[in-house]
């Protein structure tokens, strides 16, 4: 009573948590990668102490080493000349390939745009299932399935998906939603390099070039700080984002944006926060004039405190914050400038 | 140049979702479904490439009945014609079903595509699976994000934008080929109503007879994942402390509570 394309599976066979692990350029990895290989250790000794495995393309042995002080058990580097340059075709069989040989009882890829353009190719190759952008994963003892929670239907909703029947178990997940492991430079595992053939090349890069966005300030990226100011539409300008600079550099924070805020062209993308942006977890969140939609709100929920500033008291942020500061922000943000400075002095 | 351009019938957001109880998808019989809103980017890149190298846009969903006028409005859009796959085998599908049901279409009804174009992601769903599934399922390449292309013989020059990493990257691709388009990167056209209203005589409506697929392999029983629950979204508790009044105050008092929490 199943369907006939799908290869007879023995679940026995599939051991283990493995993750995509995505470089960044050649020198080192993605931190999603090494996010993942957080939860798959928490999933691997959920499972009886499964092996965590670690999957990387045309990368390096100290890459591998990284892994495994991040959690890898074993790593496998692919080796193939060809596979240099990313193409998504390309690397999509190569992973397949690999992803087949190992059998995997899990297969976790971080939902960075190469991310999200390689794992559905490489499930259907593998004729699994795959569910995108996990904010959760957990494991059902009973029948050793992957639950994999996602929100659905613009953020309204979480859906809990399994994969009853296929193997490997397949989930994307956001940078950021999982916290990075503590390195741990003690810790040893293997590393083997697998040369893999990929079909005739059918796609070829032709250029790649960053394109110039000019940063609003000389602050940390919105990932790594413990103090988010971030400003949308109802700052009503770019001018706005000088205060929140202020601001920002006071509580030796960053500045971040909403999406509305970076479509006006006031803030780069890459400080985005939402779930088209980016996932943070700070100590203190400050949203400046944004309204708080879901997708907004799914960014942030991993912040210890959440400070809401704007001149309507029933935007949805106000509702999802510790203190909703009603007023505008270009009279409430001096005064409490001034009072941080007051402070500093005191101390 | 042979152009099928994907669309999916779905839910606005704004309107009541209702979810099947029994098998925890999306109801989206009887419900007025609308054209993908990313789509539009996507037709309208088709659209563009068709005007400039000639040939024909053709749309394909899979839907219910009530898929129809999403169907309409690309067609009055400038789309040539339309199919719709649809039947009640098909209802309930994950990604990796409806693929396949898309791709087998694309076998039996145009063998001689030379392109696929998907949007995005959708408004409802936001996987970003079906163009990278569908590649795999018709054995072709692909690339996601792209905002501009140029054919060159049986080539197509794509350029990408990859949001995260801030980068432009132009890549080569064969045809036949598979490309998603960047949300929001094209205007896409005013639909034309005169177009809209004849577009009826232009949707070819196809089923499962037609197809032949096995009803083990479609649609909820030839899912592989399965929604086991579905819950409304819980955000963590806030304390919703209001402040407001004279700003140096409110200022004095958020400073005194962020020192109480140990934050300054």
């Amino acid at each position: 009573m199943t369907c006939k394309l799908w290869p007879p599976v023995n679940k026995e066979e599939y051991k283990g948590v493995w993750v995509y692990l995505e470089r960044d350029g050649d020198k080192r990895l993605k931190d999603v990668g090494l996010e993942l290989l957080g939860k798959a250790r928490e999933l691997a000794q959920k499972l009886g102490n499964s092996e965590v495995g670690g999957v990387i393309v045309a990368g390096s042995e100290e890459m591998a080493r990284e892994a495994i002080y991040h959690g890898a058990d074993k790593v496998v580097i692919i080796d193939n000349p060809d596979l240099k340059t990313y193409t998504p075709m390309e690397y999509a069989e190569a992973i397949a390939q690999v992803v087949q040989k190992y059998k995997p009882e899990i297969f976790l890829i971080g939902a960075t745009k190469r991310g999200r353009e390689l794992a559905a190719y490489i499930a259907n190759t593998l004729t699994t299932g795959i569910t995108a952008d996990c904010t959760a994963l957990e494991v059902d003892p009973k029948t050793r399935d992957l639950l994999q929670i996602r929100p659905t239907f613009g953020g309204t909703q979480l859906a809990t998906i399994r994969t009853p029947q296929r193997r490997p178990q397949m989930a994307s997940v956001r940078p950021g939603v999982f916290p990075k492991p503590q390195r741990d430079t003690s810790r040893t595992g293997e590393i083997i390099v697998e040369r893999v053939e990929i079909p005739t090349r059918r796609t070829r890069l032709v250029s790649i070039e960053k394109r110039i966005e000019r940063d609003i300030a000389d602050l940390p990226p919105v990932e790594s700080a413990d103090v988010v100011v971030a400003g949308g539409r109802g700052l009503g300008s770019a001018e706005g984002f000088k205060l929140l600079i202020d601001l920002a550099k006071l509580l030796n924070g960053t500045v971040g944006a909403s999406l509305m805020a970076v479509r006006a062209g006031w803030a780069p993308h890459t400080r985005q926060i939402g779930q088209t942006g980016k996932t943070i977890r700070p100590r203190l969140y400050i949203a400046v004039g944004i309204s708080g939609a879901i997708q907004h709100l799914m960014g942030i929920t991993e912040a210890k405190t959440i400070v809401a500033i704007n001149p309507d008291p029933h935007a949805p942020i106000m509702e999802n914050a510790d203190y909703a500061v009603v007023g505008d922000y270009k009279q409430i943000l001096p005064a409490l400038i001034e009072e941080l400075r007051r402070l500093k002095n005191q101390r | 140049m042979k152009i099928v351009v994907f669309t999916k019938a779905a839910v606005p957001l704004s309107s009541a979702i209702r979810i099947d109880p029994k098998t925890g998808t999306l109801i989206r019989e009887g419900v007025p479904l609308t054209a993908n809103v990313w789509d539009r980017d996507a037709v309208e890149f088709a659209l563009k490439l068709r005007d400039r190298y000639g040939g024909e846009v053709i749309a394909l969903s899979m839907a219910p009945p009530s898929g129809i006028p999403a169907l309409e409005s690309l067609i009055g859009m400038g789309v040539d014609r339309a199919i719709l796959a649809s039947d009640r085998a098909f209802a309930g599908a994950d990604t990796w079903a409806t693929a396949h049901v898309l791709a087998k279409t694309i076998e039996k009804f145009i063998p001689d595509y030379d392109l696929i174009v998907t949007g995005e992601e959708t408004i409802d769903s936001t996987t970003a699976h079906i163009g990278a599934q569908t590649a795999s399922w018709l054995g072709v390449p692909y690339v996601y994000y792209v905002y501009d292309a140029e054919i060159k013989g049986r080539t197509i020059v794509v350029r990408r934008f990859l949001e995260d990493e801030g980068v432009d990257e132009v890549y080569e691709v064969e045809m036949p080929a598979v490309v998603s388009v960047l949300k929001g990167s094209q205007v896409p056209r005013e639909i034309s109503l005169s177009r809209k209203l004849a577009a009826r005589e232009r949707i070819q409506t196809i089923s499962n007879k037609e197809l032949g697929l096995d009803p083990e392999c479609v649609g909820l029983r030839g899912s592989p994942t399965v929604v086991a629950g579905m819950a409304p979204a819980v955000y963590p508790p806030r304390k919703k402390i209001v402040l407001q009044g004279e700003s140096g105050e409110v200022a004095r008092k958020l400073v005194e509570a962020l020192k109480q929490e140990g934050i300054l």
